[in-house]
C-alpha cells in the first residue's frame, strides 16, 4: 500500500525506552482513558439534553417533580464536562505522540474549525453554568432560562461533529488529497453513520446512569427528590432501550463505511471476535431491561447486571476501535517512519559535508568599517554602489554627512532624507557605538 | 518533520490566534495557581477566627474562581496544545517526545487538583463554618492548592527548556533527548519561583478587587477581605523580584539583547528608554492603587481596584511578550526555528532544497520551471514565512517589501537572520528556491499598484 501524502514521523523517539511493555502499557492507558472520556461526555450529552427538556415539561406541566428530575441532573453535567474535557486530554496527548503524522495532519486539515473544541466549547462550559446558578433566579423567566439550557446543549452537540470529522480523516489518510478540508470531512458518508452512532450512544449510556442516579435518589429523605427518582429510573429505561436498539443497526454501517484494506486486516487480526461479544453482551442487558420494563421496582441486583452486561459491551467496543485504529493506520505509519529515517540519513550526510567543508577564506582588503558593516547586517539592504532596500552608500557619501551625523543617522534614520523609499530604515540600535564610529568613517570616505 | 498540511490563518497569522488564546490562559491559569493558595489561606484565617462574614466573602471568591478556572483556564490550557498542534506541529510533536512522561505526570496531577476543586466547591454549603465537617473541608483545599502548583511546575519546565534546554541532546543523529537534563534546564527552578510569586500576587490583586465587588454595602468586611489580601500581595513582592532576577540571569545573551524590542515594537526602537518608562509607569499604577486600597479599603473608588487590576495584568502581558519575543528565532533555542525547521537540517535544505521534502506539495511544484516560478514561490512563502507573517494583516509581508524591485528582495532574503534582524530564522532551500520566494513576493508589489 502507498500513499501519496504521508507526513514523515517527527524525528525524535517515542519515550518508551525503547521497551514493548512500555508499548502495552500507552495501548492499555490509550483504550482505557480514552473509554473513561468517551463515557463522561456521553452523560454530558444525555443529561443536558435531559435536563432541558424535563425543565421545559416541569413547567409546561406545572409539575414539581419534573423541575426536580431537571436540577438533579445539572450536576453530572458539572461532573461530566470538568471530568470529560480532562479526561480528554490523555487520549490527546496518546495519540499524539502514537499517531503523530495522522493525527496532526488531519488536525491541520481541519482548521480552523478544530479549534471549535476549544472556543465552542469554552462557550457551552459558560452557557451551562449559567443555566445551573439562575435556577432559582430566573424560576418566573422560563422561556428565558430553558433558551439558555438551550443553547448550552446545542453548543455541546456540535462538538463531536468537529471531533469526528478529525478522527475519520486521520485513521484514513488514503481519502487524503493535498487540498481536503474539514467540510469534505464531515460531509463524508463514514463520518456520518459514526456520528449516528455516538449521539445514540450517547443517550444509551445517559439511561443507564439514570436509573443509577435515580436509584440512588430514591433514598433521599425529601419526597419531591424521591418521586424525581423514580422518573429518573423509569426514563433511564427507555432511553437505554431505544438507542441500543437502533445502534445495532448503525453499527454495521459504520464498521463497513472504512476503506476496504482497514477492514480486511481487521477481520484477519481476529479483532471481529470482539464484535460479537459486545453484540451478546448488550443483547443480554436489553433482555434483562425488557422484563423489568413496566416494573417500577428495578432491584439492585438486576440494575447491576444491566450495568455490568452493557460495561462488557462498552469496554469490547473500546477494544475493537483500538483494533481498527491498527487496522487502517499501521502500514500508513511504517511509511512515515522510512520516509523519515532516509531524510534523517540525508540529513547526517550533509550536516557532515558542512561541518567538514573548508570555510571561505576572508578577504584580507576588506577595511575595519567594512567589516563592521557586514557583521551588523548593514550589508542586508545596503550596497557599496548599488540602490538595494536602502541607498548605495556611495550615493550616502555624496551627500556630505559628517561622520558623528551618519552615527546619529545609524540610530535614529531619518526617511524624510529619502522620499523614494518606501519602507524606511530601522533603527540600528543593535550596533556599538564603536563600530558604528567605523563604519560612518568607511561610508564618508567612499567616492 | 515540517511537511505537514499548511493551514494559514488569514490577516490575523499565526501568532495572533496563539497569543490570543495563551494569554487569556496566562490571566486565568495564575488566578487558579495562584488563588488556590490564596485561599487556602483565607479559609484558614476564617476558620481560626470563626468569621462567617469572611468565610462567606471566600466563597464568592471561589465562585469566581471556580467559573473561570474550569470553563475558561482549563479549556485553554488544553487550547495552548490545540493551537500549537495546528501551528506548529514539528514543535508540539518534538516537546511531546521529550516531556511525554512528565506531561503525562502533570495529567494525573490535573485530576487530582480538578476531583478536590470539585469536591470543595461543590460540598461547600454542607460544610457550614463553626461544624466540626469544616476542618476537614479545609483539607480539600490545602490539597487543591497544592495538586495546582505542582501542574504549574511541570509545564514550567517545559517553557523553561523552550528558551534554555541545556545539554538536552545527548545525540544529533538520529536526535537522542536527554530527559533528565531537558527537565532540569536552567531556567525551570528559577522560573517556577518567579511565576510563583506573580500568580500570588495577581491572585491578590484579583481577590483585592472582587473584596471591593462583594464587600458592597458591608465595609468592614470589605476593609477585612482588601488588609487581608493586601499583606499577602505585600510579602510576595520580594521573593518575586530575588527569582525573577534569577531568572534573567539564565537567558542567552542574544535573547537579553532582545529585550527592549520584546516591549516596544521595532518602529520605536530608536527610542529604547519607552521600554523602562511603560514597565516603571505600571508599576507606578499598581502601587499607587494597592495603597490607596490598603489605606482607605472604605472609601478607595472602584476605579482604584479596576487600575490595580488592570496595572499587574498589563505587567504580565509584558513578561509574556517578551518572553515570546527574546525566543525567537527560535521556539526550541538552538534546535528548532519557529518555522518548524530544524538548525541541523539546514545543509540538507540548502542543498536539496526544501520543495524536495514538502509531502504536501502539489507534485507538478517539485521542479521550479519560469512558469510556475511565482506558484513555487508562494508555497515557499507559506512553508517558511506564515509563522511569523500574513500577506496583508498582521506582520504583512506586503508591506514589508514595499517598493522593492526583485534583485532586492532576492538580496534582503538571503540575509534575514542577520544582526539588523535577528529574530528571524535564515531562509532554508536552494538559490533557485530564494529566487522563486522573490519571484513571488514581488508580485506582492505589482498588486498594490493596483
Ligand atoms: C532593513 C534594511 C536596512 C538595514 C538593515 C540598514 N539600512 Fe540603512 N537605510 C535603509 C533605508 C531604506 C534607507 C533610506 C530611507 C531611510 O533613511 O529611512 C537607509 C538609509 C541609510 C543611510 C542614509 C541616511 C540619510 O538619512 O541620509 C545611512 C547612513 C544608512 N542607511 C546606514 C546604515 C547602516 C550603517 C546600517 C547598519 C548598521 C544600515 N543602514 C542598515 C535600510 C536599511
Ligand atoms: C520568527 C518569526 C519570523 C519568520 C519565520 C519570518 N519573519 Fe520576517 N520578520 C519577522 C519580524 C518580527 C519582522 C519585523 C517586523 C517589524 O518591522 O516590526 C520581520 C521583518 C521582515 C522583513 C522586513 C525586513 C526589514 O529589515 O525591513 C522582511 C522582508 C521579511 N520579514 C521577510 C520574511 C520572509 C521572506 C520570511 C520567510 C522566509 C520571513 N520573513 C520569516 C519575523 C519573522
Amino acid at each position: 500500500m502507498q500513499f501519496n501524502f504521508i507526513p514523515n514521523d517527527i524525528p525524535l523517539p517515542i519515550p518508551t525506552g525503547g521497551l514493548e511493555a512500555v508499548d502495552v502499557v500507552l495501548t492499555v492507558l490509550l483504550v482505557v482513558a480514552w473509554l473513561v472520556h468517551i463515557l463522561f461526555i456521553n452523560v454530558l450529552l444525555g443529561a443536558s439534553t435531559g435536563s432541558v427538556y424535563f425543565n421545559k415539561r416541569g413547567a409546561r406541566e406545572n409539575n414539581p417533580v419534573f423541575d426536580r428530575v431537571a436540577y438533579l441532573l445539572t450536576t453530572p453535567v458539572t461532573v461530566c464536562e470538568n471530568m470529560g474535557a480532562l479526561w480528554g486530554v490523555a487520549p490527546l496527548l496518546l495519540v499524539s505522540v502514537m499517531f503523530t503524522p495522522l493525527f496532526y495532519a488531519a488536525t491541520i486539515m481541519n482548521s480552523p474549525q478544530w479549534l471549535h473544541i476549544i472556543y465552542g466549547n469554552i462557550a457551552a462550559f459558560l452557557l451551562s453554568y449559567l443555566y445551573k446558578y439562575t435556577w432559582h433566579k430566573l424560576e418566573h423567566r422560563k422561556s428565558l432560562h430553558l433558551a439558555i439550557g438551550t443553547a448550552a446543549v446545542a453548543l455541546f452537540l456540535t462538538l463531536p461533529l468537529v471531533f469526528m470529522a478529525t478522527v475519520q480523516l486521520y485513521l484514513t489518510p488514503t481519502t487524503w488529497t493535498g487540498n481536503t478540508h474539514f467540510w469534505d470531512a464531515l460531509f463524508r458518508a463514514d463520518t456520518f453513520f459514526r456520528l449516528v452512532h455516538f449521539y445514540l450512544a450517547s443517550f444509551a449510556v445517559t439511561g443507564l446512569f439514570m436509573m443509577i442516579y435515580g436509584t440512588a435518589k430514591r433514598k433521599s429523605d425529601d419526597e419531591v427528590t424521591r418521586q424525581a427518582g423514580d422518573v429518573l429510573v423509569n426514563t433511564g429505561k427507555s432511553w437505554f432501550l431505544l438507542p441500543t436498539l437502533l445502534n445495532l443497526f448503525a453499527g454495521p454501517l459504520v464498521l463497513f463505511q472504512f476503506p476496504s484494506y482497514g477492514i480486511e486486516n481487521f477481520f484477519n487480526a481476529g479483532w471481529f471476535w470482539l464484535i460479537i461479544l459486545g453484540v451478546a453482551a448488550i443483547l443480554g442487558a436489553a433482555y434483562l431491561t425488557v422484563k423489568d420494563f413496566f416494573n417500577p421496582e428495578l432491584s439492585k441486583g438486576k440494575l447491576w447486571s444491566i450495568v455490568g452486561l452493557a460495561f462488557v459491551t462498552v469496554l469490547s467496543m473500546a477494544t475493537l476501535r483500538h483494533g481498527m485504529r491498527l487496522s487502517l493506520t499501521s502500514e500508513a505509519m511504517a511509511q512515515a517512519k522510512t520516509q523519515s529515517d532516509e531524510f534523517v540519513a540525508r540529513s547526517k550526510t550533509a550536516s557532515d559535508e558542512a561541518k567538514t567543508a573548508p570555510k571561505a577564506v576572508a578577504v584580507a582588503t576588506v577595511s575595519a568599517g567594512e567589516a563592521a558593516a557586514g557583521k551588523q547586517g548593514c550589508l542586508a539592504c545596503h550596497a557599496v554602489d548599488q540602490k538595494l532596500v536602502g541607498p548605495a552608500y556611495k550615493e550616502v557619501a555624496k551627500r556630505g554627512y559628517t561622520e558623528q551625523q551618519i552615527v546619529d543617522l545609524i540610530y535614529t534614520p531619518k526617511p524624510s532624507n529619502w522620499p523614494d523609499f518606501a519602507v524606511p530604515m530601522p533603527p540600528q540600535t543593535q550596533v556599538p557605538k564603536a563600530e558604528a564610529a567605523l563604519i560612518a568613517q568607511w561610508i564618508s570616505g567612499l567616492k | 518533520m515540517f511537511d505537514f498540511p499548511i493551514f494559514a490563518m488569514p490577516l490575523f497569522g499565526h501568532r495572533f490566534i496563539f497569543a490570543f488564546d495563551a494569554i487569556v490562559h496566562v490571566f486565568v491559569s495564575h488566578a487558579a495557581v495562584g488563588g488556590s493558595i490564596v485561599l487556602a489561606l483565607a479559609q484558614y484565617f476564617a476558620i481560626k477566627n470563626n468569621d462567617r462574614k469572611f468565610d462567606e466573602l471566600t466563597y464568592k471568591i471561589l465562585f469566581t474562581l471556580f467559573i473561570l478556572a474550569t470553563a475558561v483556564g482549563a479549556l485553554t490550557g488544553i487550547g495552548i496544545w490545540v493551537h500549537v498542534n495546528i501551528i506548529n506541529p514539528a514543535a508540539i510533536g518534538a516537546l511531546l517526545r521529550v516531556f511525554f512522561w512528565k506531561w503525562f505526570v502533570e495529567w494525573i496531577v490535573f485530576n487530582v487538583e480538578m476531583i478536590l476543586l470539585l469536591m470543595f466547591f461543590l460540598t461547600w454549603k454542607s460544610k457550614p463554618i463553626g461544624t466540626p465537617a469544616k476542618a476537614g473541608h479545609f483539607k480539600l483545599v490545602v490539597g487543591y492548592a497544592v495538586a495546582s502548583w505542582l501542574t504549574m511546575a511541570i509545564i514550567t519546565a517545559i517553557l523553561g527548556f523552550q528558551m534554555t534546554p541545556g545539554n538536552w541532546l545527548a545525540s544529533e543523529f538520529p536526535a537522542k533527548p536527554d530527559y533528565l537534563a531537558s527537565l532540569m534546564n536552567p531556567s525551570w527552578l528559577p522560573s517556577l519561583g518567579f511565576r510563583t510569586f506573580f500568580a500570588i500576587i495577581w491572585a491578590s490583586a484579583g481577590a483585592i478587587a472582587l473584596s471591593w465587588f462583594y464587600g458592597g454595602d458591608d465595609l468592614e468586611t470589605r476593609e477585612k477581605g482588601i488588609r487581608f489580601f493586601s499583606k499577602i500581595l505585600y510579602l510576595s513582592i520580594i521573593p518575586m523580584l530575588g527569582f525573577g532576577y534569577w531568572y534573567y540571569l539564565q537567558f542567552p545573551q542574544a535573547a537579553k539583547d532582545l529585550f527592549v524590542l520584546g516591549v516596544i515594537t521595532r518602529r520605536l526602537a530608536a527610542n529604547p528608554q519607552l521600554a523602562v518608562q511603560v514597565t516603571l509607569g505600571l508599576v507606578t499604577l499598581v502601587v499607587v492603587s494597592s495603597a490607596y486600597l490598603f489605606l482607605r479599603p472604605k472609601k478607595a473608588p472602584m476605579l482604584a481596584a479596576l487600575a490595580l487590576i488592570l496595572g499587574s495584568g498589563a505587567l504580565i502581558g509584558e513578561f509574556e511578550r517578551v518572553r515570546e519575543f527574546v525566543r525567537k528565532p527560535y521556539i526550541i533555542y538552538g534546535y528548532m526555528y519557529a518555522n518548524g525547521i530544524r538548525v541541523q537540517d539546514m545543509p540538507l535544505l540548502n542543498k536539496e532544497g526544501y520543495l524536495k521534502q514538502a509531502v504536501f506539495l502539489p507534485p507538478e511544484l517539485r521542479q521550479i520551471t519560469p512558469e510556475n516560478k511565482v506558484k513555487v514561490g508562494e508555497y515557499l512563502y507559506l512553508f517558511e514565512c506564515r509563522y511569523c507573517h500574513t500577506v496583508n494583516g498582521i506582520n504583512s509581508v506586503k508591506t514589508r517589501v514595499k517598493g522593492w524591485d526583485e534583485p532586492t528582495i532576492y538580496h534582503r532574503i538571503g540575509q534575514l537572520n542577520s544582526p539588523a534582524t535577528p529574530y528571524m530564522p535564515p531562509f532554508a532551500g536552494t538559490d533557485e528556491e530564494r529566487a522563486a520566494l522573490a519571484a513571488y513576493l514581488v508580485t506582492l508589489n505589482a498588486d498594490s499598484k493596483n
